[in-house]
This record gives C-alpha cells, sequence and structure tokens, in this order.
C-alpha cells in the first residue's frame, strides 16, 4: 500500500475556511445549548445562531476585504476564492434574516410558542453546507454538499409536523430529490468513466486530451443538469416547487427560494464553466461547448421556464403559490446568464442573484408578517391589508415592483445586466421573450397590490390595525432599502460580482 | 466465452430479472423480494469488478438495512390494493415507449463513449486503501458527512417527535379521516 503521494489536509486550511467552521460550531452548540435547556429555552439556540451567524459573517466581510487569490484546500478538494467570497455574504444574509424573522413568526414557534428551537440551529447548517456547495471542486464534494443541503431542506420542509400539507411537502420534495440525485449520479458516472478525474479542473483536462463522443457528453451534462436543475426549480424539474412551498412554512420556503437556488447556481457556475467552459479562447466559443450546442440547450431551458413559471402564476389565488411561480420565472431569467457562459453573463447571475436575494426574501417575510394576523395567504384575504399595515404594505410594493423589474428598483438593474449579457452576442429572440414575460410579471405582482391597496375589505370584516413585531420591521427593513438604493446605486455590487468571476476565470 | 464472462451474465440476469419484477408486479412484497435479488446481483458485480468492499456495504447497508426497513414499512402499512385500472396496459404505453427511447439512447452513449478512465487490471483487496484514504486524503468528506448524518438524526427526531399542540392535533386528525373517507369512496 502506498501512502506517500497523498494529500493531507493541514489544520492551517482552516484560516481559509473560518466563516463554515464558524458555522458548523455554532450548529453544535444552538444543539447543546437545547439540550441543556431541555428544549424549553428557545431563546438560547436562537441568540447562539444568531451570534455565529453574524460571526461568521464578519470574518466573510473580512475575507471579501483582503481580497486575495483562490486557495484549494482540505485536499483538494475545496476552493475559496472570489465566487465563494460572495456567495457566503449571500447565504449568511439570508440565514441570518431567516433565524431573525422566524423568532416572532407563529408557524415556526408555534401559536402559544410551544415549539422547539431545531429550526434555528437547522437554518445555521443549511447556511453551512450552501456554502460549501458554492465551494466544491470536487465531484465527491459536489454530491455530498447537494445532499448536504438537501437533506436539512427535507426536514424543514416537513416542521409543521401537526399540518398534512407540511407533511406532504417534505414527502414530495424528499422523492423528487432522490430521484433527481440518482439521474445526475449517472451522469456524475459516466463523465468519471470518460476523463478518470474527479475535479472539475481534471475534468477538463481529460476532455480536452480524449476523443470525446458529442453525443455522451451531451447526455451527460443533460443528466448533471438534471440533478441541478431540480435544485433551482428550472423547468422540467420544478414540479416540487410550488406544492412544498405552498405546504411548508413560509419563513422555510423563504429561505427555499434563495439559498438552495443560489447555491444551485453557485454549483452550476462552477461546475459548468470550469470543465466546460474555462481557459477557452475569450472571444470565441470554447470548443466543447460547441460540441455539445450547449447555448442553444441553456436558451430553450431558461425561455421554457422563465415563460410557464409567469403563465402559470398568473393564475394563482393563493399568494405563496404564486411567489412560487414567480420565483421560477425568475431562475429563467438568471438562466438566460448562463446562455454564453461568458464572463459577463455569469456576473450578471451573480448580481441577479444578490438582488433576487433580497427582493424574494422580503415578500415572503411579508407573507409570513400576514400570517400571524390574518392566518391566511389567500389572495381575497389581503383585501385592504395596506390600510391596516401601511408599512408593510409600502414595503410589499417595493419588494414586488423590484420582483417585476420596474425601473427606480434594484431588480431592474438585476434584469438589465442579464438581458445586455445575451444580446452581446446576438441572442435576442430570447431577450425578447424576456421582456414579454417581465411584462405578463407586471400583471400577477400589482394584483397583490391591487388587492393591499385598492380593494376595500368584506363589510363586516376586522379593519384594526396590525401589530407588527419590531424586530420583524427590522428585518424587512433591512431588505428594502437595499432594494430601492441598489436600484440607482449598483456599483459597487456589479464591481463585487465582476471580481468574483474574473478570480473564477483567472485564478484556476 | 470465458469463464469470467459467463459469471458476469448470469449475475446481470441475477439483477436485470428481478428488476422487471419489481417494476412490473401488481403486489407490493412481492416487488420488495424482488429487489433483494436485484440488490443481491448488484453486490455481485461490484465484486465481480473486484470492487470487494463496496460489494460488502451494499450487502449490508442495501440488503441489510435499507431493503428490511422497506419490507417492515411495507409490511406494517395497510397496502391499498393496486386496482386494474392502475395496472392496465394502455397507462403503460407512454411510459414504456419513453423507457425504451431512454434505453435507446444509454446504449448509445455507452457504446460510443471514448472511456478514459484507466481499466483495473489485476483486483487487489481495496478496504485498506480505503480506509487509509478516509484518515488522510478524504479526512475532509468523512468528518462532513458525520455532521450531514447527525442533522439527519436531528430531523428524524424532529418529524417523529410527539406534538405539543392540541387544537392542531384535532384538526390534522379530521383532515386524515376525510383523506381516509375519499379513499376509500
Amino acid at each position: 500500500m502506498e501512502l506517500l503521494n497523498l494529500n493531507i489536509p493541514s489544520w492551517s486550511d482552516l484560516a481559509y475556511w473560518r466563516p463554515e467552521a464558524i458555522l458548523c460550531g455554532t450548529f453544535l452548540a444552538a444543539l447543546l445549548g437545547d439540550l441543556i435547556g431541555r428544549g424549553r429555552r428557545p431563546a438560547i439556540s436562537f441568540v447562539i445562531s444568531v451570534f455565529g451567524l453574524i460571526t461568521a459573517g464578519a470574518y466573510s466581510v473580512a475575507a471579501v476585504l483582503h481580497g486575495g487569490a483562490a486557495h484549494t484546500i482540505m485536499g483538494d478538494l475545496i476552493i475559496v476564492d472570489g465566487m465563494a467570497a460572495f456567495f457566503r455574504l449571500l447565504f449568511i444574509l439570508a440565514g441570518l434574516a431567516t433565524v431573525l424573522f422566524s423568532w416572532t413568526a407563529e408557524e415556526i414557534m408555534g401559536r402559544k410558542r410551544e415549539n422547539k428551537a431545531e429550526f434555528f440551529y437547522l437554518t445555521v447548517l443549511m447556511t453551512a453546507a450552501m456554502m460549501v456547495m458554492a465551494e466544491a471542486r470536487d465531484l465527491l464534494m459536489l454530491f455530498l454538499s447537494m445532499e448536504a443541503v438537501g437533506l436539512v431542506s427535507y426536514v424543514m420542509a416537513g416542521y409543521m409536523r401537526t399540518s398534512l400539507r407540511s407533511t406532504e411537502a417534505s414527502l414530495k420534495y424528499v422523492i423528487f430529490g432522490a430521484v433527481s440525485s440518482g439521474i445526475m449520479l449517472y451522469g456524475l458516472s459516466l463523465l468519471y468513466g470518460m476523463t478518470g478525474a474527479m475535479t472539475f479542473d481534471g475534468i477538463r483536462a481529460g476532455l480536452l486530451a480524449g476523443e470525446v463522443n458529442g453525443l455522451s457528453l451531451l447526455i451527460t451534462v443533460i443528466l448533471i443538469l438534471a440533478g441541478m436543475s431540480y435544485k433551482i426549480a428550472a423547468v422540467p424539474f420544478h414540479f416540487w416547487c410550488p406544492d412544498v412551498y405552498e405546504g411548508a412554512p413560509t419563513p422555510v420556503a423563504a429561505i427555499f427560494s434563495v439559498g438552495p437556488k443560489a447555491a444551485g447556481f453557485a454549483l452550476m457556475i462552477r461546475f459548468f464553466y470550469t470543465t466546460l467552459a474555462a481557459g477557452a479562447d475569450p472571444s470565441a466559443s470554447a470548443p466543447l461547448i460547441e460540441l455539445i450546442n450547449w447555448p442553444l440547450l441553456m436558451a430553450v431551458i431558461a425561455a421554457v421556464t422563465m415563460t410557464y413559471g409567469n403563465l402559470v402564476a398568473l393564475r394563482q389565488l393563493n399568494v405563496k403559490r404564486m411567489l412560487a411561480y414567480s420565483s421560477i420565472s425568475h431562475v429563467g431569467y438568471l438562466l438566460m446568464g448562463f446562455v454564453l457562459l461568458t464572463d459577463a453573463g455569469l456576473a450578471a447571475i451573480l448580481f441577479y442573484l444578490a438582488v433576487y436575494t433580497l427582493m424574494n426574501l422580503g415578500a415572503f417575510f411579508v407573507v409570513v408578517a400576514l400570517n400571524n394576523h390574518i392566518k391566511s395567504e389567500e389572495l381575497d384575504d389581503y383585501a385592504g391589508i395596506g390600510f391596516r399595515a401601511p408599512w408593510l404594505g409600502t414595503m410589499m410594493v417595493i419588494f414586488l415592483a423590484s420582483l417585476t423589474g420596474v425601473p427606480p428598483f434594484a431588480g431592474f438593474a438585476g434584469k438589465f445586466y442579464v438581458f445586455t449579457a445575451v444580446m452581446d452576442r446576438q441572442w435576442f429572440w430570447l431577450a425578447i421573450l424576456a421582456a414579454l414575460n417581465s411584462v405578463v410579471g407586471l400583471y400577477y405582482y400589482f394584483r397583490v397590490v391591487k388587492a393591499m391597496f385598492l380593494t376595500r375589505p368584506a363589510e363586516g370584516a376586522d379593519t384594526t390595525p396590525l401589530k407588527i413585531h419590531w424586530l420583524q420591521y427590522t428585518v424587512l427593513a433591512v431588505l428594502a432599502v437595499p432594494t430601492l438604493v441598489l436600484g440607482f446605486w449598483f456599483g459597487p455590487l456589479k464591481v463585487l460580482a465582476d471580481q468574483a468571476i474574473g478570480l473564477l476565470s483567472t485564478g484556476m | 466465452m470465458t469463464a469470467a464472462d459467463l459469471i458476469f451474465y448470469a449475475l446481470a440476469a441475477l439483477t436485470l430479472v428481478p428488476a422487471l419484477w419489481v417494476v412490473g408486479s401488481p403486489n407490493i412484497v412481492h416487488a420488495g423480494f424482488n429487489l433483494l435479488l436485484t440488490l443481491l446481483g448488484v453486490a455481485g458485480l461490484f465484486a465481480w469488478l473486484g470492487a470487494d468492499f463496496l460489494a460488502v456495504a451494499q450487502l449490508m447497508v442495501y440488503i441489510g438495512g435499507v431493503l428490511v426497513l422497506v419490507l417492515f414499512t411495507v409490511m406494517m402499512t395497510r397496502v391499498p390494493q393496486a386496482r386494474e385500472a392502475d395496472s392496465g396496459a394502455k397507462r403503460a404505453i407512454l411510459p414504456g415507449l419513453f423507457a425504451l427511447g431512454v434505453l435507446v439512447v444509454l446504449l448509445l452513449v455507452a457504446t460510443g463513449t471514448h472511456w478514459g478512465a484507466p481499466a483495473l487490471t489485476d483486483a487487489q483487496p481495496t478496504t485498506a486503501e480505503i480506509g487509509a484514504n478516509f484518515m488522510t486524503s478524504y479526512i475532509f468528506p468523512f468528518e462532513y458527512v458525520s455532521l450531514v448524518l447527525l442533522a439527519a438524526l436531528i430531523g428524524a427526531a424532529i418529524l417523529i417527535r410527539e406534538p405539543r399542540g392540541t387544537e392542531e392535533d384535532d384538526e390534522a386528525g379530521a383532515a386524515v379521516e376525510t383523506a381516509e373517507e375519499e379513499v376509500q369512496s
């Protein structure tokens, strides 16, 4: 047995992996805290989770400010680079906002606050697992990190144990997840068979060196895409999405709609860019991409996803379901950045994801805040809510307008970059279709605004002002202000996204 | 045809024939027992390929653990008898054609690909090497999986714990009853 050529991780690797290590520690500490409080003191876990997330966030910010080259660590299985740093911040924002907001959400804590604190530390672990997804550079870590996020998600979807809908959501998530993982594993095994390599770089080298059969590579890519499309809920692997979002507790749906999706995109960017496109002449398409006609494949998936999501969202009368379909259509817009696998397109995805995280979390959180009071997510029950909770209503308008992509809001800037990325390479039909889709979006987003502000509530309905917890207002404001500001002052975020992708393409 | 080829075809048959049964059988208990044979065939294929550790793991995890669990679950829950309409031949046409198409494509891939992975020349025991790798190069995924398994454990505890609320219990109970009535009617 040969033990000389082993690549043994050293403790110094942890220096580049502090935020993740802190979150893993936070998970264990919060778990222990829950045990010490005998499950009756959720505050212990809540405080530990918040503190851990903030500490990890501080280290992530420090890492971004420090800049620096890519480091492959943990036996070359993990890469920490600009893109990983970007996604770290995104996931910590989503995780922290969700934990803070859930503290006062009845769906999580129970009507009499009788529930335990598992939700908080599961969210922390999910945040850490999503970070690993954005850092994987090896097939083994790719699969493990996806399964880790999946396992935590299944539990969180079924968190309302006594609700049939929640249990059903969890079961659907598990079954779809298992099937798509199986399909993806088959694709990964084919890829290993073709190249004999496990790392993404090694796979590209193997594909470029060996004689590649176009059909084999195409089928392999499609099989792997199946697994990843499930994570980001792209057509035709979107079936679980509306049911899970509707059945799961709303704060869980909120983090599902941004966290695992962004993590899926991070993994897709790193995997497909590194294996198929990296290192190619930037002025022309990479040969491997040409071989399987990747642009057309992605353009069709993007077009179908955004159109399907939008058209079905039109008919939804449940706000949560509507937001679920709207999130599918946003995945379609995001996939447009993938069509060419150019730096501009990928940076546009990162920018859009950051904006999308802010506005979509916000929209879902408003639904949570309202659900605390009116116990419903039906559009009809939203009638006149804008007068009962003016601030909440205003913020919902900001989030929805931004989701639509109307100019002074951040969503417009996000769409603008994605659209220009495809038009740069003459994919006009895709850009036109996406613009038409945005107009369709206007209708169903503003139907909610109309219900909140223009519809009179039914005779005899409760019209007392709603009391929203200050913590909820704070979190919503933290999400709403950037949604507004990023609409006209988006330079810094754009620079950050460009840097992240620039480091990906140069820092092999 | 050498002896090794014969063994391979025997193992492949052991995997495939019961697998067809698993898919086609209207009786879910029969399907479960046939799955046992299929998984045994897969373990045999691993052993045939020289992956001794995987073969034993397949036996212990899938046959010893997962399958026994599946059979227990099937036998302990009330299984609605498969209705005629569900197993009708008409409904099988489209999925059957789809499956056939998938088979053709996968066969084309399997035969057309230039396999670059190094072929196994002579089989050596793999267990020691796998163990050494887990403790050195692959210690990170090894530790990471333990964290994931801990989360799975907690998740299982959450999903099976006794609910504390009382009102919601009644709601859920009523919902279950109505669902059952719908199934019966």
